[in-house]
């Protein structure tokens, strides 16, 4: 955490607001507040083929993982031993270099269960996107259903949400594994 | 040994630390010159660990002087305590190596690049350079074939014979040892005595702060005796440990 305390106390506050309530309220925040708020005409919004429906998912998305990721950050920071900074003082490292070459490698292996946890969960929280319309996957999902009164939809949503964390597990497993060089 | 002013690696005076209200450091003065092993003793929570972490620039001193190796990292002018710069004191890093209690190794470090990796980074020396004075040091501490192993797979003795190494690859004016053997069973304590022996009769400059009292009566030229913050006695090892003056420090070892 920053020692400069209004720096400190700002992340704090960012990060318990974005922990504190739903993601789905988030969406909406992003997605309406630009109008709501400056009157702005969102709709003429686009980036290439994004219109302001992804963007908005994107922006809230980022907004509230970076501050799930902060939190297991700083818990990862903050098991350090002291003597890690203190062998990389006296040995005349700089504070960047420390941070750089000593302690944040340490994090990462430290963090990476947690952070493969988050990114999981990232991919199911996709479907939360719906509600502000936007035509992901389990919308698709939920208008076939319905038109073909079938769960077969849904068992195939579920089937590539599944296919997709699982590949995303085989990568994180393999980078886990070289990491395992030392304990 | 002379007594020259230039001879002195390590002048600390009047020195005073608190923690809080606790008053660990009250008014130490110690000289140690070069090529001269000084073993500081004393029951825990006398302040021998903090006097080092204070020489070793890991706390900051309430009052006193501190000069290492010519450079001075503090200094107390008419009550006001001032510290060198940024760049004065790494420069002062460079002149002393550290050996701690835990060896704080970089555990996602080979042995070889937890040696060379400040002299690369911070000494800027060449890769090949940095590899031979690894490659020296490890021959010296019997561990050339761990070179490339990780921490994790070394037993406590020899975690602390690279940490000894990576101390002195900078090629420090002076070593300071914080119970570099605490952390070690008797067995394992044996490597890791001899080396400090061996480095001894090399005339290396060293502060040992230790309990292991037949080791600091054969290779100190001169013990300290610490107890509530300041220097109860001091002497020639063998005179100290063999005839105490002080009752304090007679107690002390009567304890040994």
């Amino acid at each position: 955490m920053s020692k400069i305390k209004i720096v400190s106390l700002i992340f704090r506050f960012y990060i318990s607001i974005l922990r504190g309530t739903p993601l789905m309220l988030q969406l909406f925040l992003v997605y309406f507040g630009p109008y709501y708020l400056f009157k702005v005409n969102t709709g003429s919004i686009a980036i290439g083929p994004f219109n302001y429906r992804f963007i908005a998912t994107i922006i809230a998305f980022s907004l509230n993982y970076a501050a799930y990721f902060a939190e297991i950050f700083r818990g990862g920071i903050q098991s350090m031993s002291k003597g890690q900074y203190e062998a990389a003082t006296v040995l005349g490292f700089s504070k960047i270099q420390t941070y750089f070459k000593i302690i944040l490698p340490q994090v990462v292996k430290r963090v990476l269960p947690s952070v493969s946890n988050e990114i999981i969960t990232l991919v199911k929280d996709t479907s939360l996107a719906q509600v502000i319309s936007v035509t992901e996957m389990f919308t698709r999902a939920s208008a076939a259903a319905s038109a073909q009164v079938s769960v077969v939809p849904f068992i195939a949503a579920g089937a590539f949400y599944y296919l997709t964390n699982l590949l995303i597990e085989a990568i994180l497993n393999r980078v886990e594994k070289s990491m395992s060089y030392y304990s | 040994m002379s007594d020259s002013k230039n001879d002195i690696v390590l002048e600390m005076t009047d020195i005073h630390k608190s923690f809080e209200k606790l008053e660990v450091l009250n008014g130490i003065n110690l000289q140690v010159r070069k090529g001269e092993v000084v073993a500081i003793i004393g029951p825990s929570g006398g302040g021998k660990s903090t006097l080092l972490r204070c020489a070793t620039t890991l706390e900051r001193v309430d009052y006193g002087k501190i000069v290492i190796g010519g450079d001075v990292l503090c200094d107390t002018i008419s009550g006001r305590l001032s510290y060198c710069d940024k760049k004065t004191e790494k420069e002062i890093r460079s002149k002393f190596g550290l050996v701690f209690q835990n060896f704080n190794l970089f555990p996602h470090f080979s042995v070889k690049r937890n040696i060379t990796e400040a002299l690369i980074h911070v000494h800027k020396k060449s890769k090949a350079e940095a590899e031979t004075i690894c490659n020296n040091l490890l021959m010296k501490m019997g561990l050339i074939e761990k070179a490339d192993e990780y921490p994790c797979n070394l037993s406590g003795g020899q975690q602390q014979r690279v940490s000894i190494a990576r101390a002195l690859a900078t090629n420090p004016e002076i070593i300071f040892f914080d119970e570099p053997t605490s952390a070690l069973d008797p067995e394992l304590t044996k490597g890791v005595l001899t080396v400090i022996k061996d480095l001894a009769k090399e005339k290396m400059t060293m502060v040992i702060v230790t309990h292991e009292m037949s080791f600091a009566r054969d290779v100190a030229d001169r013990i300290v005796f610490m107890d509530g913050g300041v220097i109860v006695e001091e002497g020639p090892a063998y005179d100290l440990v063999t005839n105490p003056q002080q009752q304090r420090t007679k107690e002390f070892l009567a304890g040994y």
